[in-house]
């Protein structure tokens, strides 16, 4: 187990499936231009001034924000639109959580921006639609071609669209 | 690339020291600048400085490069954080890419190609139709990297004479020359290159691929790095051939920008500081980029060609070196 949950996959992996496949391709090939945006930086700054007196939880590839007493995970987010890639990226943690043994009662998403809290349910139909996610990444991952880009709109704000529309 | 960073350009001798999580950057006038880190993209030293490790641990760890030119514009070196961008299966791709001789020829050929059309199109010229004719056709002949920097040189020597005739005769080239360069308008050239090089070579710390497996210069050149030599050649001529003639017909050089002596010459610290507005203004000059739809600042094209190197690596694009298409 704790091989997989160290070579196996983050959240990142999970958002980025669930955003546009190309993007996971690229990040798991090593291509990782998060380090040089705006959008990124700001979320970082955020969950450094967020929530500041609970402590991380360092699974190896994935990094979960917190974890509650009857073991809730939370995630802080800096977006404004609660979307399902993060309640995705909520399950798997709960997934990978569960298989070192924990007994996951849910997941909570804290939008500090829009003071909102939105609640994810963990149990057997969450565990299965986790699994699935998680398949689908390695499918991915695996391929030897890069997925398609996505139509133009839905590229607005990514840290990789230089790279995907930057030739003339 | 994040918009807020900056290149900092240290023209005078100076201190870099680390306050806190600044840089704190103090002047021989004894007077201090501070500088936000997550503000540096990076740094590019004209002149001589002092780092301590205290500093050069708080730049390592936000992956900022300082570039150092030497007293005659020569590029002689970069502090570089270390090398965690770099990503195996791209690194496996560009290695195997540089290793297969008829691929890398054809892409250096490519290289000097749009290179020389960039030069006619910097100049704005019809008079180097021949050299440009002569240079397909020994690039067509030419076999290895060697023969194709040779043809290179051959047109290079034509298009400096054309540049020379746009110039005032103490700002003439009379033939390039280099380490060092002999006069105003070869020193001129030199800080303009090296600056461009350094751009590259920030550029390609951004991306997971290694500055030095490249296509066309020579492997052996320890100094510096192949692969950011290579994609710095077809930006030269929009940067040293055109501010050099527009700095020329705009007389904001003077002869008392340059120091020369006897068989070398270089900038005065008057001079290095045009010389780096000069280049920044143009770097952050902005053009209309057809499929990114927005615009984008000539620093950001070269940013944009170390793309096209990442793309060939993980997806097999072909790679068409830069031609300005404004």
């Amino acid at each position: 187990m704790t091989e997989e949950s160290d070579t196996g996959l983050g959240g990142v992996h999970i958002k980025y499936l669930l955003h546009c496949p190309r993007q996971l391709w690229l990040y798991s090939r090593g291509y990782r231009p998060e380090q040089r945006s705006d959008t990124v930086a700001f979320g970082e700054a955020l969950d450094e001034t967020t929530y500041t007196r609970r402590r991380t939880i360092d699974l190896g590839e994935a990094k979960i924000d917190w974890v509650t007493t009857g073991a809730v995970v939370h995630e802080t987010k800096s977006s404004r639109t609660p979307t399902p890639q993060h309640e995705a990226q909520v399950r798997h943690y709960c997934l990978l959580l569960s298989r070192l043994g924990v007994n996951v009662a849910r997941g909570t998403i804290h939008y500090p921006l829009i003071r909102r809290t939105v609640e994810v349910p963990w149990g057997d139909e969450a565990r299965a639609h986790a699994e699935e996610t998680e398949r689908q990444a390695h499918e991915v991952i695996g391929s030897h071609q890069p997925p398609p880009r996505l139509p133009r709109k839905q590229c607005r704000g990514c840290s990789y669209r230089d790279y995907c529309w930057g030739e003339l | 690339m994040t918009a807020a960073t900056r290149t900092y350009w240290l023209t005078e001798p100076c201190r870099i020291r680390r306050a806190d999580n600044s840089l704190r950057i103090e002047r021989p006038d004894d007077t201090r600048v501070h500088i936000p880190i997550t503000d540096i993209r990076d740094l590019v030293l004209f002149d001589h400085a002092d780092v301590n490790t205290a500093a050069f641990s708080l730049l390592n760890h936000h992956n900022i490069t300082v570039h150092v030119l030497d007293h005659y514009g020569n590029y002689s070196g970069a502090l570089t954080p270390a090398d965690d961008m770099s990503s195996a299966p791209v690194l496996r791709s560009q290695s195997a890419l540089t290793s297969n001789s008829e691929q890398r020829l054809a892409i250096a050929r490519s290289l000097v190609h749009t290179t020389a059309a960039n030069v006619i199109w910097a100049l704005d010229t019809n008079l180097l139709a021949n050299p440009l004719e002569q240079l397909t056709e020994q690039l067509a002949e030419a076999s290895d990297t060697e023969q194709i920097m040779g043809a290179e040189g051959n047109f290079r020597r034509s298009s400096w004479e054309v540049l020379d005739t746009m110039l005032p005769p103490w700002l003439r080239l009379n033939g390039r020359t280099r380490r060092p360069p002999t006069n105003a308008g070869n020193a001129f050239v030199s800080y303009v290159n090296s600056v461009t090089y350094a751009r590259m070579v920030t550029a390609l710390r951004c991306t997971p691929l290694h500055p030095s497996l490249g296509f066309l210069h020579a492997d052996t050149d320890r100094r510096r790095n192949t692969l950011a030599l290579d994609l710095a050649e077809p930006f030269k001529p929009l940067f040293a051939e055109r501010i050099l003639r527009r700095a020329a017909a705009q007389k904001t050089l003077r002869k008392s920008d340059f120091e020369s002596d006897v068989g070398r010459a270089s900038l005065s610290n008057e001079g290095r500081k045009k010389v780096s507005e000069l280049i920044r203004t143009e770097l952050s000059t902005t053009v209309h980029h057809r499929s990114l739809h927005r615009k984008v600042s000539y620093e950001e094209l070269i940013h944009l060609e170390a793309l096209k190197i990442v793309r060939l690596c993980l997806e097999d694009t072909p790679y068409k070196p830069f031609r300005p298409w404004w």
